[in-house]
C-alpha cells in the first residue's frame, strides 16, 4: 500500500473533476478570444452563427478527441506496463502509435481510405497490431526489460522510416508538412467526422483493455502462479494485444503519433493507488484524457506563429519520466 | 532595352560573378535570334514558351509539363526537362538563359565560365510587371513583336471584365491554413475584381497562417482557393473541406494561373469574375 493511496472512488472522482475541468477550458479557449456569455449564449440555442460554428463545428470535436485519444493512451499504457511488467512499455516507446500512423499514411496517400470510411482505422490497427506482434516476437521470453524498450525502438524507428518513405513515394507535394504531423500528431481542424472514426475503435479497444484486470494483477506474481490462479494467459496476451492495436489504432489514424502520454500517466498515477495493476487501468485512462486535453489547450494557449504538434509538449512533459525510469534500471545493464 | 544594362551592373556589383567578361553584352535591340535557350525557372518557363519558336528551346525546369504548376504546360510536352544541374546546362552549351533571376542560380554558379548571355526577370506581382516580363522575354528571345501582340491580346481580355466584387471580402485560403496576403499577383486580382482581401483587413504579411477559427470569425464573403484542393488527398487539403468554413461561398482557381505573373492572368481574372456572378445568381 503506497503512503498516498487514495481510497479508490475517491482518486476517479478527482481525475473526474480534472478532466471536466480541462474539457471546459478547452471548450473555452481557442484562436478566437469569444466571450464565456457568448458561448453559453450560443450552446443554449441563441442566434449567433460564429461563435455557434466555432464551439459545435471547431472546439467540441476537438475536445472529444482529445478526451478519447487520451483515454486511450493513457489506459493501453497502464496495460502494456502491467502485462509486460515494465514500467517504461507504452504505446509510443514500444513503436506502437508510430505503426498505427503507417498504416493511416498508407490508408490516406495512397487512396484506399477512399474506398470506405473504415480502410483508414483499419489499416492504421493492422499496423498497430503488426508491430505489436513483431515486438513479441523480438523480445521473446528475454530476462531484461530493456530488451523489449531496445526491440520497440527498432520496430518505432521502422515505422517511422516506412512513413516517411510511404510520403515522399506518394505523389504529393507536401508530403514534408504532412510527416510532420503523423509523427508528431496534433488535434488541429478535425471535425465530428474524425469523431465517429476514432470513437468507436477507441471504445472497443477500451473495453477489451479494462477487462484484463484481474489477469494483470495474477501476472504480478509471474506467469506460472498466474496460471495456477487460473488465468488463462494466451487469452489475456490476445485481448490485450487487439485491444491496444485497435484503440491506439483508431487514435493514431486521426491524431498521428502522440508520444508519451501512456508513460507519464499511469507513472503519476501509481503512487495514488494500491499500485496493482487492475487498481491503475480506470484511472490512468481518466488521468490520459485530462493529460492530453490540457496539452492541446497549451498547444492553443502557447503564442507561436504555427500552432505547436501535440507530440512536442507531450515529449517535453514524458521525457523527464523516462529518463527517471531509464536511470532505475541502470543496475540492469 | 534600359532593364538590361542596369541587370548588367547590378550582378557585377552585386558579386554573381563577371557575366559578359569575354563577349560584348549583347543588345536587346540587335540580338542574334538565340537557338539554344534554357529556362531554370517555373515563371519564365511559361513565358519562353508563350514567346519563343519550339525550335528554340533547349530546356525547360521539371515542372514545365505539370498542368498543376504551368499555364502552358501542354506546350512543354516533348521539350527537354532539366533538374536544375550544372552538368545538364553545360551540355546544351546555352545562348540564352532565363531565370527569375538568372544570375543568382546556385547550378549557374557551379559553372567555371559564366559567359552565357542570361536574362534576369523579376518577380511580377502586377499585371504591369508581367507585362515588362513578355517584352523583356520576347525581346531577349528575338520576337519583340509576339510581345507586343501578347499584351494587346490581353489587355483585350480584361477590356470588358465587370467588377462584380462590390468591395466584398474574399480570403485566399491554401492548404494548412495558409491566406496570401496583400503586395501579390493574387491581391491584384482580388482589387481587379472589387473583391477586399481579408489579409489585407487584418494587417497580415503576404504569406500568413489563419487558423479555422479566426476564418469563421472574420467571416469573409468569398474564400478563394486552388482547384487541386478540391478533392481531399491528405491532412492539408481536408483542412479546407472543414464543415466549419463548408457554407462560405467558394471560388476554384487552377494554381497554374497564379502561381506566376504569366499571360494566364487573363484566365485567372475572368474565371474569377464569372464564379462570383454565379455565386451571386444562385442567391437571388
Amino acid at each position: 500500500m503506497s503512503r498516498f493511496a487514495l481510497p479508490r472512488w475517491s482518486l476517479i472522482a478527482a481525475l473526474s473533476l480534472l478532466t471536466l475541468v480541462a474539457a471546459v477550458g478547452s471548450l473555452l479557449f481557442g484562436a478566437v478570444d469569444l466571450s464565456v456569455a457568448r458561448l453559453v449564449a450560443a450552446a443554449t440555442g441563441e442566434d449567433d452563427r460564429v461563435a455557434a460554428i466555432i464551439l459545435f463545428d471547431l472546439r467540441l470535436p476537438r475536445t472529444l478527441l482529445a478526451l478519447a485519444v487520451g483515454a486511450m493512451l493513457g489506459l493501453a499504457g497502464a496495460a502494456l506496463q502491467g502485462y509486460l511488467r515494465n514500467p517504461l512499455a507504452e504505446p509510443s516507446v514500444l513503436g506502437t502509435s508510430n505503426a498505427a500512423a503507417l498504416g493511416g499514411v498508407a490508408a490516406l496517400y495512397f487512396g484506399i481510405a477512399e474506398l470506405h470510411p473504415v480502410m483508414l482505422p483499419l489499416l492504421a490497427t493492422g499496423g498497430a497490431l503488426l508491430s505489436l506482434a513483431l515486438l513479441f516476437i523480438l523480445s521473446g521470453k528475454a530476462e531484461s526489460p530493456l530488451t523489449l524498450i531496445l526491440a520497440g525502438i527498432a520496430v518505432g524507428t521502422l515505422a517511422v522510416a516506412g512513413t516517411s518513405l510511404a510520403l515522399n513515394l506518394s505523389p504529393n507535394p507536401f508530403a514534408a508538412m504532412e510527416i510532420m504531423t503523423w509523427l508528431l500528431g496534433s488535434l488541429e481542424n478535425r471535425s465530428f467526422d474524425h469523431v465517429w472514426i476514432a470513437l468507436p475503435c477507441i471504445a472497443a479497444g477500451a473495453m477489451m483493455l479494462l477487462w484484463n484486470g484481474r489477469a494483470l494483477d495474477a501476472l504480478t506474481l509471474g506467469e506460472d502462479a498466474a496460471q495456477a490462479l487460473g488465468t488463462d494467459l494466451r487469452r489475456t496476451r490476445l485481448r490485450l494485444l487487439v485491444g491496444t492495436a485497435i484503440g491506439v489504432g483508431g487514435a493514431v489514424a486521426v491524431s498521428g503519433a502522440i508520444g508519451f502520454v501512456g508513460l507519464i500517466v499511469p507513472h503519476l498515477i501509481r503512487p495514488l493507488t494500491d499500485r496493482s495493476p487492475s487498481a491503475i487501468l480506470l484511472p490512468s485512462a481518466i488521468g490520459g484524457a485530462a493529460l492530453l486535453t490540457l496539452a492541446d489547450l497549451g498547444v492553443r494557449i502557447i503564442p507561436t506563429t504555427n500552432e505547436l504538434k501535440l507530440g512536442v509538449v507531450t515529449a517535453f512533459l514524458g521525457v523527464p519520466v523516462f529518463l527517471l525510469h531509464l536511470m532505475r534500471e541502470r543496475r540492469l545493464w | 532595352m534600359r532593364r538590361y544594362g542596369l541587370l548588367a551592373v547590378a550582378a557585377l556589383v552585386g558579386g554573381a560573378g563577371v557575366l559578359w567578361a569575354a563577349s560584348p553584352v549583347p543588345s536587346a535591340k540587335a540580338p542574334a535570334i538565340p537557338q539554344r535557350i534554357v529556362s531554370i525557372n517555373l515563371c519564365a518557363d511559361q513565358l519562353v514558351l508563350a514567346l519563343a519558336d519550339r525550335e528554340q528551346i533547349a530546356g525547360l525546369t521539371k515542372n514545365a509539363t505539370d498542368p498543376e504548376m504551368s499555364g502552358e504546360a501542354v506546350k512543354a510536352r516533348g521539350i527537354a526537362l532539366l533538374s536544375n544541374s550544372a552538368e545538364q546546362i553545360l551540355a546544351i552549351e546555352p545562348d540564352l538563359i532565363v531565370g527569375m533571376p538568372a544570375s543568382r542560380s546556385a547550378a549557374l554558379a557551379a559553372l567555371p565560365k559564366q559567359n552565357y548571355p542570361l536574362l534576369d526577370l523579376a518577380t511580377a506581382n502586377t499585371l504591369n510587371e508581367i507585362h515588362a516580363s513578355i517584352r523583356e522575354t520576347a525581346a531577349a528571345v528575338g520576337h519583340p513583336e509576339r510581345g507586343a501582340a501578347l499584351i494587346a491580346r490581353m489587355e483585350g481580355e480584361l477590356a470588358g471584365l465587370p467588377k462584380p466584387g462590390k468591395g466584398r471580402v474574399a480570403a485566399y485560403y491554401q492548404r494548412r491554413g495558409y491566406m496570401t496576403g496583400t503586395g501579390t499577383l493574387i491581391d491584384e486580382l482580388m482589387t481587379r475584381l472589387g473583391l477586399v482581401n481579408l489579409a489585407g483587413q487584418l494587417g497580415k504579411p503576404p504569406l500568413s497562417q489563419l487558423s479555422l477559427e479566426e476564418m469563421v470569425a472574420a467571416e469573409p464573403d468569398f474564400l478563394i482557393v486552388e482547384s487541386a484542393t478540391d478533392v481531399v488527398t491528405d491532412q492539408g487539403s481536408e483542412m479546407l473541406h472543414h464543415p466549419a468554413i463548408k457554407d462560405i461561398p467558394r471560388i476554384s482557381i487552377p494554381q497554374a494561373w497564379t502561381v506566376c505573373g504569366s499571360p494566364a492572368y487573363t484566365a485567372a481574372a475572368r474565371s474569377m469574375a464569372a464564379q462570383i456572378a454565379r455565386i451571386d445568381r444562385g442567391r437571388s
